[in-house]
């Protein structure tokens, strides 16, 4: 008889180690509930009519009239102007803010950095508000302004080209800051050996700004489009506290549709199809993004 | 002797009743609103004196968030007493109906024919009542005595919307089109389209709310008319802020909005004190009907309430008891709807700000022939497309307003599902 051959010892390496997981339980429970299922339970509800009650069933009517909504698009046509119009505006500004503000030319730097910064700190209904008065139509010193300099008084936010241009200079009057500050740290990364090796090349400073700091900086140009894209893709607060998407929906975007859909219709099976799309939009924006400018040449 | 007996056994049952009511009541509510309803929680405490009443002023869009993220949740966190805008009521009853309580379950039923028809059709479903009518909107013009005097208006005769339009051209001639004769919103909102289509009988849907009725002629004609008034230049453009700064600078020599806006009015332009008065809004033809609603609220009770039984005293004291509507319009300017209320003494007051006109009464007067028309659960899909197509047409976009109103209903068709009416 052979004898049979006793069972290898356990390998100590195979063991899964418990106490780590133990210890990030709290958090997985936390993230799995209040993160990861709205995520899911969102996504469920896209395909639901909420309106019928709980009775309906799964369907895709939300995502077919997603496709034929006319607010749709108009609300995604109005955010793709912004994103056009305001986000090149926006880091045009930026750039040149934060070129200014790391030239060893100008005095008391910390001051005009907080300056330029300063936007972001004040709260958004606040602004919102400072920006109706500042443009309304009647009372308003803009218009005042405008008087005084014998220009034509502009009817601010009752007309649909005015009203979206006041949104683009309120959005870019918060965030040009913001964006200058993050440029700026880019800049202060470029060593300064590559500016001294080319002023003796004979480089001006515009071939150096052109040739080096843009190249150079493209990686923070990059982290600053995609966040702005993504930022304007959610737009919500300027159109929905200083024009409330008017006049008619002039101003509306897609997250102001969102709100619209889900908070005020209680529509809550489209406002997550709506959701869906933006996120869509959002992934795709930035992939192209990374896959056009992201390039390591 | 024995008549005695019997009203003082009664009078003795009725107080135990109410003496056995007890705990708190928490009622959530917004502003002017909020202080009205406090306003009659001593004639309440009177009658119950165990039940403490706590009025919570959220603010409107906290009430309704907070409402909607409560009926969400299954009815948690939710109050005694809930205030609901009418327009804004259905909504809550299609997506969430367990979320309130059926008040004919607690005696409700009783005042179906206390309060005007069209204040019901939106807070009832089927045989349920889900809340009882509390203010309305009676739709009036608040005019300038002065500014119409100065440009040789006659308020009194004005009828229609016509003798309206060339009122408003006077006035234009009379102070070079500084002063208007009202303020739309256009572009902002299309509560003139509401006001004048619902004086015509027509709305966003029938009153069962399973059709579109919006291409109507009644709409188009409202339509019409609101075109009308802004391109003959009578009215401005402008929203709800404007038009306060607007009034308070002599700019406007009118403004129609449900009779809430009284205390608007009053209270921004105190110095303007006996300049204003009031008359009925003008209809679309000689001898047409000059009523319409525009606005009001009710109350709820949710389903969760553990102390049903005292909030709905609290209901019947505030709502449906003359002295309760009638102290609400005294302290905040709240137009009851309830039908009795119409005959107490103060309405009949003569009011100073308004010089000395008996406005409550005049007011109160249109309540019984207001047409009655149906928010529904679709109310903001609707508005939505309104608000663009009205200012669509005003611009030129469609030739006739029954084009417009045509397109109107194919969209609101596609947001709803609900068929178009023929």
């Amino acid at each position: 008889m052979t004898t049979v051959n006793p069972a290898p010892p356990p390998r100590r390496r195979a063991r899964v180690p418990l106490a780590p997981y133990l210890f990030i339980l709290p958090y997985l429970l936390i993230f799995a509930t209040f993160w990861a299922w709205p995520i899911v339970s969102s996504f469920l509800m896209s395909f639901k009519d909420s309106r019928l009650g709980a009775a309906a069933g799964y369907g895709v009517s939300n995502w077919q009239r997603l496709l034929t909504d006319e607010f749709f698009r108009t609300a995604l046509k109005n955010t793709v102007i912004i994103l056009v119009i305001q986000v090149p505006l926006m880091l045009t500004l930026a750039t040149t803010l934060a070129v200014a503000l790391n030239s060893r030319l100008l005095r008391a730097r910390g001051l005009f950095r907080f300056a330029f910064f300063a936007p972001l700190v004040v709260g958004t209904v606040a602004y919102s508000a400072v920006f109706r008065l500042l443009f309304n139509g009647e009372f308003g010193i803009v218009n005042r302004a405008l008087a005084g300099l014998g220009l034509p008084e502009v009817d601010w936010l009752n007309q649909p080209a005015p009203a979206m241009a006041v949104i683009i200079l309120a959005m870019t009057w918060r965030w040009t800051g913001y964006n200058a500050i993050i440029l700026l740290a880019g800049l202060q990364g470029i060593p300064e050996d590559v500016y001294e090796a080319a002023a003796i090349d004979g480089a001006t400073p515009w071939q150096q700004f052109w040739k080096m700091t843009l190249p150079l900086l493209r990686p923070t140009l990059l982290f600053c489009v995609v966040l702005s894209v993504i930022g304007t893709l959610q737009l919500f607060t300027e159109p929905a506290l200083i024009t409330n998407s008017g006049p008619g929906n002039a101003t509306m975007t897609l997250g102001t549709y969102l709100y619209q859909q889900g908070f005020r219709s209680f529509n809550f099976g489209y406002a997550s199809a709506i959701a869906y799309a933006v996120a869509a939009l959002a992934a795709v924006f930035s992939f192209a993004q990374l896959r056009l400018f992201g390039r390591d040449s | 002797m024995k008549k005695l007996a019997l009203l003082t056994a009664l009078a003795l049952a009725g107080t135990t009743s109410a003496q056995s009511l007890s705990g708190t009541v928490t009622i959530w509510s917004w502003d002017a609103a909020a202080k009205a309803l406090q306003s009659t929680v001593p004639s309440f405490n009177k009658k119950y004196p165990n039940v403490k009443v706590n009025v919570v002023d959220l603010g409107n869009q906290n009430v309704y968030d907070r409402g909607l993220a409560g009926c969400a949740a299954g009815g948690v966190d939710m109050p005694d007493v809930y205030s609901i805008e009418n327009n804004e009521a259905e909504v809550f009853w299609a997506r969430f109906p367990d979320c309130f309580t059926d008040l004919n379950t607690l005696g409700a039923n009783k005042y179906a024919k206390s309060f005007p028809a069209f204040k019901w059709t939106e807070l009832t479903v089927g045989n349920k009542r889900y809340a009882m009518p509390w203010d309305s909107g009676p739709v009036v013009i608040f005019y300038r005595r002065d500014l119409y005097q100065q440009a040789g208006i006659n308020a009194a005769s004005i009828k229609t919307w016509d003798d309206f339009l060339a009122a408003g051209k006077k006035l234009n001639t009379k102070f070079g089109g500084k002063v208007k004769m009202g303020a739309i919103g256009n572009g902002q909102d299309d509560e003139w389209f509401r006001m004048l289509a619902n004086q015509n009988n027509c709305f966003y849907f029938d009153n069962n709310a399973t059709q579109i009725t919006i291409a109507k002629s009644g709409c188009v004609q409202a339509l019409d008319t609101v075109k009308k008034l802004l391109s003959n230049d009578v009215v401005m453009t402008t929203d709800w802020g404007g038009q306060i700064t607007a009034f308070k600078a002599n700019r406007l020599a009118s403004a129609m909005f449900g009779a809430w806006y009284e205390g608007t009015i009053r209270t921004n332009a105190a110095d303007q004190k006996g300049k204003w008065g009031v008359y009925p809004m003008p209809a679309s033809r000689p001898g047409g009907v000059r009523a319409s609603n525009l606005g009001g609220s009710a109350l709820a009770i949710p389903s969760s309430s553990k102390n049903q039984a005292a909030a709905y005293a609290f209901l019947e004291n505030a709502l449906a008891t003359t002295n309760g509507q009638v102290t609400m319009l005294k302290s905040q300017g709240l137009v009851p709807s309830l039908l009795t209320a119409s005959k107490d003494a103060y309405v009949n007051q003569k009011q100073p700000y308004w010089g000395n006109q008996t406005v409550w009464k005049t007011i109160l007067d249109t309540l019984g022939d207001v047409p009655a028309a149906r928010g529904t659960q679709y109310f903001q899909d609707a508005r939505q497309v309104m608000i663009v197509v009205q200012a669509d047409y005003v611009k030129g976009k469609y030739k006739t307003a029954q084009d417009a109103l045509n397109d109107a209903a194919k969209k609101i068709s596609a947001a709803t599902g609900l068929p178009i009416a023929k």
